[in-house]
């Protein structure tokens, strides 16, 4: 039995919980139906919506987009991967490519695909040369790239790494001095794939309350209620409000299928560092496949800083949830989804791009301003 | 990225099956849903072109009305 988000909105506010309380959620898909539907105007005012770490591209290693760039632009192979990949950008001299949309440009084979299963027939129409399909993506689309090797995948398919697990991001900003939310919203299509069972440790190590939600205005609002409701009761456990996609234990032939052909370990990620246990990576079974052990020339361990977003740009903060998008000096001004400076405009899940294209348009710095002069 | 689409299976061929909504077919992999029983009719969620699970033909009703709300905001 499900209720309408209008239900929900009323129970929200019947609540009578009026202590300032900041919900996170790690999906960008979340943070677009929030934005899209309003629900920021709608809910009561004590309660703070806060984007944490939802975007994979926002997140993906500098030197991994430079790699495939590099990879592009001076070996004889066919580039694939997820179109918003594209206009990622990395920090170069002026005058060299950067982002794969310009090493396109400059002449490099880089083509976007929508499905792992076009980088297969891609490779399969093209079988005298090599294509390297570089994977970025959180557990949902790197289960499907798993899937694409275990099923056997040609032998000139290479695939360049980037996937990366959502709850260690959220583990570290709870083991930090300041993890910025009492409440967490847990990815819906996450815990499809991986199991809500992932995200019991935000309950049972940090007693935060966490719920798991689907993508619609009416399931977001029963997590919002059911943390909230754990926060008033003195509660804790881990709600799942999308019962009827995410079931015990996940999909466990994903699972297998993952844990068959990759491993988990420590991983870069882009403006936050190295977080323990978060990345995966093929293993030794998989190796041929591996363009990391083909092209080791290319990987360039001198670029693996923290920090190495676009000058101005704020992204690192706006992805663990530290500032909102309105609060980057160049949000709307220097940065727009036509002229994106950084990986959080760019990318559909992007918390900036999200903001925008939902009608966000002032930015704070410049309302302040404003609002000096006027008074 | 995250984000699944719900889609029904027209016709399958072992692990590739072809699946629809909103008129708009594409060529779906089953291999993550492989020991599930599935069939032409049922619907499935699906992400970069791979089912990750399958849901109840309510449910994929009710969550085409939200990528009709985002469709329309990116156009
Ligand atoms: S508005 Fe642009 S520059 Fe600012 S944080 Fe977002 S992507 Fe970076």
């Amino acid at each position: 039995m499900s209720h309408s988000a209008e239900y929900w909105l009323e129970a929200l506010h019947g609540l009578g919980f009026k202590r300032p309380v900041r919900i996170m959620n790690v999906c960008g898909g979340h943070e677009r139906t929030i934005s899209l539907a309003g629900l920021r105007g709608a809910i009561p005012g004590n309660i703070e919506l806060v984007p944490g770490p939802g975007c994979p591209v926002c997140i993906c290693p500098e030197e991994d987009v430079f790699e495939a760039i590099q990879l592009a632009l001076h070996e004889d192979i066919i580039l694939v991967t997820f179109g918003d990949m594209l206009r990622v950008p990395v920090n170069v001299p002026k005058r060299e490519p950067r982002s794969l949309e310009q090493a396109r440009a400059a002449g490099g084979d880089i083509r976007p695909i929508a499905s792992p299963s076009e980088a297969v027939r891609i490779a399969k129409e093209n079988a005298s040369r090599r294509v390297v399909f570089f994977a970025a993506g959180f557990e949902t689309t790197t289960a499907p790239v798993a899937a694409m090797l275990a099923e056997g995948a040609p032998d000139n398919l290479l695939v360049l790494l980037s996937g990366r697990l959502t709850w260690p991001a959220i583990a570290m900003l709870l083991d930090s001095e300041k993890a910025g939310f009492d409440a967490l919203i847990a990815p819906g299509h996450v815990a499809t794939v991986m199991g809500p069972e992932e995200w019991q440790f935000v309950v049972d190590k940090h007693n935060i309350p966490a719920a798991v939600a689907g993508f619609r205005p009416d399931t977001l609002l029963a997590a919002m209620y059911s943390v909230l409701r754990q926060l008033k009761d003195g509660k804790r456990f881990l709600d799942n409000c999308y019962q009827e996609v995410v079931l015990p234990g996940g999909n466990r032939e994903a699972q297998r299928q993952l844990n068959e052909v990759m491993q988990v370990g420590d991983a870069n990620w882009r403006g936050v560092g190295v977080i323990p246990d978060s990345g995966f990576a093929l293993r030794d079974s998989f190796a041929a496949h591996d363009a990391r052990r083909h092209f080791r020339a290319y990987a360039d361990d001198s670029r693996k800083r923290v920090g190495e977003m676009p000058p101005g740009c704020d992204c690192a903060r706006v992805v663990l949830g530290k500032i909102y998008p309105n609060q980057c000096r160049l949000y709307g001004l220097g940065c727009t989804p036509r002229k994106p400076i950084g990986p959080c405009m760019v990318s559909d899940e992007g918390a900036c791009r999200i903001w925008w294209s939902s009608g966000y348009r002032e930015n704070e710095w410049e309302g302040r301003k404003k609002r000096q002069s006027v008074g | 990225m995250c984000l699944a689409v719900p889609m029904q299976i027209k016709t399958i061929d072992d692990f590739q099956c072809v699946c629809e909504a909103r008129g708009i077919e594409r060529e779906v992999s089953l291999f993550m849903l492989q020991g599930e029983e599935i069939g032409p009719g049922d619907f499935v969620l699906v992400h970069v072109g791979y089912a990750i699970q399958k849901v109840s033909a309510e449910d994929a009703a009710s969550s085409w009305e939200l990528f009709d709300e985002i469709l329309a905001a990116d156009a």
